[in-house]
């Protein structure tokens, strides 16, 4: 009961949040740029925490589905919430072809291999310039301002959009945690060698993770074009500002939890962005080694993720309320 | 009269890991309601024979039979809902859940059954323990906790093949006691076992008859009561 209150006054207030920003200004993309990588470390999440494989390969999704719809809606006119279908399938289809050969790795070995997969997409949209115009990258062309074409005249409704994204990811991935499929995962995760001999088709669970993983990463990659409105191979499949970037939140929040990501987003990529704003005219690299910093000193004090405070708060609050 | 169709047939089974074969013309046949053990030194390969039965090896050559059904063919998550369960050698739980949830995760193939209540019954009465322990982590128990919590896991298919891989190693004799007094009552419930064990005495004590298995290969077989008796036995492995 009182986890959903809190969970009801969280949503009225990231609801109320837009309201009082600057309907297309700095902080608004901030918090939608935030809710959307919070969204992405959940969508991570269900590899990286419920099946335990640390994928550093997330960007070759996201640039799939960044691409996909764009050129859906460059080349046929086709609205992004349409697009964002079709990216969400291709960003399947590839989780699964990365996902069969690797998933049997383990640790750093699956961690490299996906690390390989996503500078293998990267490298393959440089080069396949007549399908997504090469390093020069895409714009996203302009259309007159309408909900069902996915075209607003202010950062407001994406903030929004962004917002309701967080909660679907969200909600699948709790779903799935409660489920079936979740302790199926669990159990993998907990003794492979026993969930094998009770029956557990651990390849098919891990896939089938991937690919929903994979599906939802590519969706949110076409929210992302939508607010950049230009980007090229090197962003779109970055292996530092977005594979490392959305596992490192997860991380840092808290793994195979739902909470996790969320408080991971609200973190790293507010501070990032002040760091680059306050030190971006000084020294350059400045910003990086002291948000460097921060992170390490953060991992060294919470080594299982920011989540950690909210439970050794109710132990505290616990044990007081046992003292009175 | 059609001769009754075996419960396991193994024939001139090969099978290894990587390009090294472990298992030589292996032959072994189990009717139902056998308890049949394999005994033999370390490295022998006898848990490479569960395991090819579980098709948990991936290199294997020649017949796989389970009633009647070629295993070869099948992948090791099919063969629990063919009727075989498999203890593996350690002490394989789940350590973050509940023993209840152990149990529960048992029957995981067994889909539609809804006596998993009774059936857990019966469990923590053969292991009187695992109910006093029910709610308890399992990764918190002792270890011979840990070993009934496993097999119990397997029972909760209600198998009709027991594989049970070197189930009392490591534990105190107390518990070994107990733990092979369950296999008979197990045993006498209808279910046919088939026991690994290095503790070749105990072994012979609770099957009725066994393979002696040398470097892969199978260099003996009969009764316990002949087993007990062969000369070479006592010598090898009972230390007489
Ligand atoms: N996964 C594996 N990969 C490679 N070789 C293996 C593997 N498992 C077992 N072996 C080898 O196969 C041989 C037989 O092993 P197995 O575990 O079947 O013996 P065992 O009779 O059960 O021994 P123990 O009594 O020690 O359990 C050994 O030489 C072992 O090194
Ligand atoms: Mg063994």
């Amino acid at each position: 009961m009182k986890r959903w209150i809190a969970i009801v006054v969280i949503v009225l207030v990231a609801m109320a949040v837009p309201q009082v920003l600057n309907p297309s200004g700095y902080w608004m993309r901030v918090f939608t740029l935030t809710l959307l990588f919070a969204a992405m470390a959940q969508a991570w999440n269900l590899i990286g925490g419920l099946a335990n494989q640390l994928s550093l390969g997330h960007a070759a999704f996201f640039g799939i589905g960044a691409y996909t719809s764009t050129i859906l809606l460059l080349k046929f006119g086709i609205s992004p919430w349409i697009g964002m279908f079709a990216a969400g399938a291709l960003g399947g289809l590839a989780a699964l072809v990365i996902a069969v050969p690797t998933m049997r790795l383990q640790g750093h070995y699956f961690a490299l291999a996906t690390l390989a997969f996503g500078e293998v997409a990267r490298v393959i949209a440089n080069v396949w310039t007549s399908l997504t115009g090469g390093p020069g990258g895409l714009s996203v062309p302009f259309v007159p301002p309408s909900f069902a074409a996915y075209s607003f005249k202010q950062l407001l409704p994406h903030a929004y959009i962004a917002l309701v994204a967080l909660i679907i990811v969200t909600v699948i991935f709790e779903v799935i945690r409660r489920g079936a499929m979740g302790y199926r995962l669990r159990a993998i995760r907990e003794n492979a060698a026993a969930a094998e001999v009770i029956g557990i088709d651990t390849t098919k669970v891990k896939l089938q993770t991937a690919v929903i993983s994979g599906v939802l990463t590519a969706m949110l990659g076409t929210l992302f074009a939508q607010v950049a409105v230009f980007f090229d191979p090197d962003t779109a499949f970055s292996a530092a500002s977005i594979s490392i970037r959305v596992a490192l939140i997860a991380i840092i929040g808290g793994v195979g939890t739902a909470v996790g990501p969320i408080l991971g987003a609200f973190f790293i990529v507010p501070i990032e962005e002040l760091m680059n704003d306050l030190f971006s005219s000084g020294a350059a690299g400045l910003s990086q080694l002291i948000f460097g910093v921060i992170l390490i000193v953060v991992i060294l004090w919470r080594p299982r993720g920011l989540v950690t405070i909210f439970e050794a708060l109710r132990a505290r609050l616990q044990g007081r309320g046992a003292q009175s | 009269m059609i001769p009754a169709q075996p419960l396991l047939e193994i024939k001139a089974l090969n099978a290894g890991y990587g390009g090294i074969e472990v298992l030589h013309d292996i032959d072994i046949e189990m009717q139902e309601g056998e308890f049949v053990c394999i005994i033999g030194a370390n490295t022998a390969g006898k848990s490479t024979i569960l395991r090819a039965i579980s098709r948990l090896v991936p290199n294997v050559r020649g017949t796989l039979r389970f009633k009647g059904v070629d295993l070869a063919a099948r992948t090791a998550h099919d063969i629990p809902s063919l009727g075989i369960a498999h203890v593996p050698e350690g002490r394989h739980v789940f350590p973050d859940m509940s023993v209840e949830e152990n149990l529960m995760l048992g029957a995981f193939t067994a889909r539609k059954s809804t006596d998993l209540k009774q059936r857990m019954e019966r469990i923590f009465e053969l292991f009187p323990r695992t109910r006093e322990r029910r709610a308890q982590l399992a990764g918190t128990l002792s270890g011979g906790e840990q070993q009934m919590v496993a097999v119990g896991r397997a029972l909760m298919l209600q198998p009709k093949l027991l594989l049970l891989d070197e189930p009392s190693h490591g534990l105190a004799p107390k518990v070994v006691e107990e733990m092979h007094d369950a296999f008979v009552k197990i045993h006498q419930g209808g279910t046919s076992i088939l026991l690994v064990e290095q503790n070749v005495g105990l072994a012979l004590d609770v099957a009725a008859r066994g393979y002696v298995l040398e470097s892969g290969r199978v260099t003996l077989k009969g009764t316990s009561a002949e087993l007990n008796a062969n000369p070479a036995v006592r010598a090898a492995y009972l230390g007489i």
